[in-house]
């Protein structure tokens, strides 16, 4: 390989830094936020940084609004969120799985047949999974609360995790399909030789060969499904039911914001997907990538 | 075949099976009946009774007699053209700054890109909503210390400054997403075609405009349909940032459909109906771009 040019390598070293001001830079503020009573962002605002540092605020909403401490000892009002925050986790945690597991199960029964037995109307299917990507959720969500309303789905998690399986299902099947074929046919063709029928070639040697497709897909579902908003708002209104993005979003109607409070809440609510983004961080790269130029 | 092994066409149907009843349910099935509600006169009175009376168009109409909708698929457009404009750009920049191997740094760059994008939306526009706030915000904070400010600004009180909050927002999130894609399609480009343009005489310049931009094509275009129709429906950073103000002046094409059928006046049959007209303008600006850009490039 050539040697790089030394202003190109200037260049490119100010490139990265600026590219690496533009992804981490929001999160300075934020964690400063957390880290500080509300009294202390509020008595000096030319300030950078807190007067004070304190954990209170993690404290209080790990605790669910019990473990107030000093500082919110004399405050009256406490935003709902906050004793919401833990149960709406757990209810995150489950929704996530299960539509994890779910649409990881049913997407790859269809993708393997998309991939593998190749006919006109499997093609088909392909194509409209790539098309109904691109329908609109708010489309949906009218005629899916009617729907709900009318079979009595509203305000439970089953109806949440049913209509986020079917809403993610098209994704992960294209998520999954360049995975299947790029398996080389020979392998399945032995086993077939062997004694298998294809049902049987397909569970004992194309699953497991799968694997890191099926991981990126199932981290990629639990990441959607942990992001996702509207249909939990939309499909749920009784509070122990609620998920993190639904508890969240009750921050922005509440009369007194705590800024500070709000902050903490936040950054414990994108931890779990940080934390998997940066821990399965090949899987997840090379799914977005799969779902988006092969399929 | 195997006796007693299914034929290629009934395994592949019933393996399909649940992905289809999903397709069908949660989406074919749902489409068409929003279509039904469009139609009809629903709230929250005929929700109750069970009863839908015929509407006609007049939910289309009431639609476009309201001065609100206009404005919402206005600032719609807006901020689709924003915001795809920028996330390609910086993505692009970014992609391009990182995808030299001999630059040690890019490799802690290429770490963190995904970063933003595991942020849940609803969280994004909450942070974002504390960085530019008037009184306690960091933006202000740091643009007064920097001396480019004499007075705190009032960012979400301003029509087009908080428009360009919620652009920079939803930006900032989606942007890892192309610069993903762009970095991947970047590492396919052999050295070779690089290293063969510059014995040529080709200036680093000459070998992006003529090379390396030509060879994307393919993937801006994807990027182009994906980033087009996901912009069109941006909701959470609007709900968290400015619920559609100052006054009406960030109402976007998903805040209308979602606050004319699920707030009061809980007006359902109007809500499928901008809801129609927006999966209609997302159809037609994917057709557009897969017309328009989609061409297979190919290098031996």
């Amino acid at each position: 390989m050539m040697r790089l040019p030394w202003r190109r390598r200037v260049a490119l070293w100010a490139g990265n830094l600026c590219a690496i001001a533009f992804l981490l830079l929001p999160f300075v503020p934020v964690v400063l936020g957390s880290l500080q009573s509300e009294k202390s962002i509020q008595q000096d605002t030319r300030a950078l940084l807190p007067g004070d540092y304190t954990l209170a605020n993690f404290r209080l909403i790990l605790s669910g609004g019990r473990s107030k401490g000093p500082i919110f000892e004399q405050v009256s009002y406490l935003p709902k969120s906050v004793e919401r925050f833990p149960s709406a986790f757990f209810n995150s945690l489950l929704v996530g799985s299960a539509v994890t597991f779910g649409a990881l199960i049913a997407a790859s029964l269809s993708a393997y047949a998309l991939a593998r037995l190749r006919l006109r109307w499997t093609q088909a299917l392909l194509q409209a999974s790539v098309i109904s990507r691109m329908v609109p959720l708010v489309v949906l969500m009218v005629p899916l609360y009617v729907l709900f309303r009318r079979y009595n789905l509203l305000n439970s998690l089953a109806g949440v995790i049913v209509a986020e399986v079917g809403l993610l299902l098209p994704y992960a099947v294209l998520i999954l399909v360049p995975y299947f074929a790029a398996l080389p046919p020979d392998l399945e063709d032995a086993a077939r030789i062997d004694g298998c029928t294809r049902w049987q070639a397909f569970l004992r040697v194309v699953l497991p060969l799968s694997a890191p497709g099926l991981a990126a897909c199932g981290v990629i579902l639990f990441i959607l499904s942990w992001h996702e908003l509207l249909v939990p708002l939309i499909l749920v209104s009784r509070p122990e039911l609620m998920t993190v993005p639904v508890v969240l979003a009750g921050l922005v109607s509440d009369y007194f914001v705590f800024f500070t409070l709000m902050m903490a809440i936040c950054l414990l609510g994108l931890l779990p997907t940080l934390v998997l983004v940066l821990t399965l961080q090949k899987f997840v790269v090379r799914g977005l990538v799969s779902g988006a130029l092969k399929g | 075949m195997r006796e007693g092994e299914l034929s290629k066409g009934r395994l592949a149907l019933l393996l399909n099976l649940p992905a289809l009843a999903g397709l069908l349910l949660i989406l074919a099935y749902p489409i068409a009946f929003a279509g039904y509600l469009s139609l009809h006169t629903v709230s929250i009175r005929q929700l109750r009774s069970g009863e839908l009376p015929f509407a006609g168009l007049a939910n289309f109409a009431r639609l476009s007699e309201d001065p609100l909708f206009w404005l919402a698929l206005r600032h719609t457009l807006v901020f689709v053209a924003a915001s795809v404009v920028l996330e390609m750009v910086i993505g692009l920049a970014i992609a391009l700054v990182i995808s030299d191997e001999r630059v040690w740094l890019s490799r802690l760059t290429r770490v963190l890109i995904l970063i933003p994008w595991a942020v849940p939306p609803v969280v994004n526009g909450l942070l974002w909503s504390f960085i530019v706030n008037a009184q306690f915000g960091y933006l202000n904070r740091a643009l007064y210390k920097l001396g480019l400010l004499s007075d705190y600004v009032n960012w979400l009180g301003h029509p087009w400054l908080a428009m360009a909050t919620v652009v920079a927002a939803y930006v900032w999130r989606t942007t890892p997403f192309n610069i993903l894609l762009y970095h991947a399609a970047l590492q396919g480009i052999p050295a070779q075609v690089y290293e063969a343009a510059a014995v040529d005489g080709a200036s680093p310049g000459q070998s992006l405009r003529l090379i390396t931009l030509p060879l994307l094509r393919p993937v801006v275009a994807v990027t182009l349909i994906l980033r087009t129709t996901f912009s069109f429906m941006v909701f959470d950073e609007i709900l968290a940032i400015t619920q559609g103000g100052p006054g009406n002046d960030t109402w976007v094409a998903a805040w209308y459909t979602y606050r004319r059928a699920f707030q009061p006046p809980f007006d359902i049959g109007l809500g499928a109906a901008s809801a129609w007209v927006l999966a209609v303008m997302v159809g037609l600006a994917a057709l557009v771009y897969v017309r328009l850009v989609y061409r297979r490039v190919e290098y031996a």
